[in-house]
């Protein structure tokens, strides 16, 4: 059983996410502890085992990046393994000049309105790139997924950007 | 995770951070990255014309081992023709380093960068 079967939801990279909490929730009841108060030890076991299941399959779900790698390997294609350096020219030169963009908002004259430049500029990017990614998973051919695993690595690189981007956020915040 | 002495010493002080013009057809310019934790490396090597490796920058960005491996690979290529650099590999790196084996990946970007540059200067030469 995939973890869309799991949840009772179509396989689909545009998940109903409030659909997906409630039925996550639905199901973490069945295999809640104090229904097994009385059980043997074996049902006990088995009921805490399915519910890290649950959970494992929730939290991949949810997130988006997660759920495209998800449903990219459900369908046999091959993820480059992580170790594999990805070698973009261009695309990491974009990477290299919005790294320095973050670096440079703290001796920006106005802090605040650097870092919300940085915010839109990454958003759109990783709105465009998500869209695309997207489209291509929901064609679903060997040619889309192919490029949509591409895109999925390079939106890993957005979102490291935006964990750097948070964190200068609350740097900031503490000053 | 603690970092070996010779990793912090280049993080704390790294070698040839900088930039060179990747447009001079002398300089040949590696990029190269790591998807799972989003290291972005930059490698630049300033080569004579009978293939020595003159002078080196990089700029990285990421964590402490992946400074560490690029910053140690510009003081091991200079001096060495493309064809040397080019046998560098990351075990050397990694056992230079001390990294630990959850790091190995650092050194393996930083082994991939030299190539990534040779390659940029190949087909440079060849244009």
């Amino acid at each position: 059983m995939n973890y869309f079967q799991l949840f009772n939801i179509e396989v689909s990279f545009d998940v109903d996410l409030q659909q997906l909490s409630s039925n996550y929730q639905t199901l973490q009841k069945t295999v809640h502890p104090d229904k097994f108060v009385h059980a043997s030890e074996q049902e006990q076991r088995i009921a805490v085992q399915k519910s890290a299941h649950i959970n494992d399959a929730y939290q991949i779900l949810k997130n988006p990046l997660q759920r495209a790698q998800y449903m990219l390997v459900q369908r046999g294609v091959e993820m480059p393994n992580e170790q594999h350096s990805f070698q973009d020219t261009s695309f990491l030169m974009r990477q290299m000049d919005l790294r320095e963009m973050l670096e440079d908002v703290k001796h920006s004259a106005d802090v605040d309105a650097a870092l919300l430049e940085v915010q839109s500029v990454l958003s759109a990017e990783y709105l465009t790139l998500s869209q695309l990614m997207r489209a291509q998973i929901s064609e679903n051919n060997a040619a889309s997924n192919s490029v949509a695993c591409d895109n999925l690595r390079k939106l890993k690189f957005y979102q490291k950007l935006n964990v750097e981007v948070d964190r200068l956020e609350d740097s900031l915040l503490d000053d | 995770m603690a970092y070996s002495e010779k990793v912090l010493d280049h993080y704390e002080n790294p070698r040839n951070v900088g930039s060179m013009d990747k447009n001079d057809p002398s300089v040949a310019t590696g990029m190269v990255g790591a998807p799972a934790c989003g290291d972005v490396m930059k490698l630049q090597l300033k080569i004579s014309d009978d293939g020595i490796i003159e002078d080196a920058k990089f700029k990285t960005y990421g964590c402490g081992s992946a400074i560490a491996s690029s910053s140690l690979v510009t003081e091991w290529v200079k001096g060495k023709s493309i064809e040397e650099a080019g046998k560098i590999k990351n075990t050397a790196i990694a056992e230079e380093l001390a990294l630990p084996p959850v790091k190995i990946h650092c050194s393996i970007l930083a082994e991939d960068a030299i190539k990534a540059a040779i390659e940029d200067y190949k087909s440079k030469q060849s244009k």
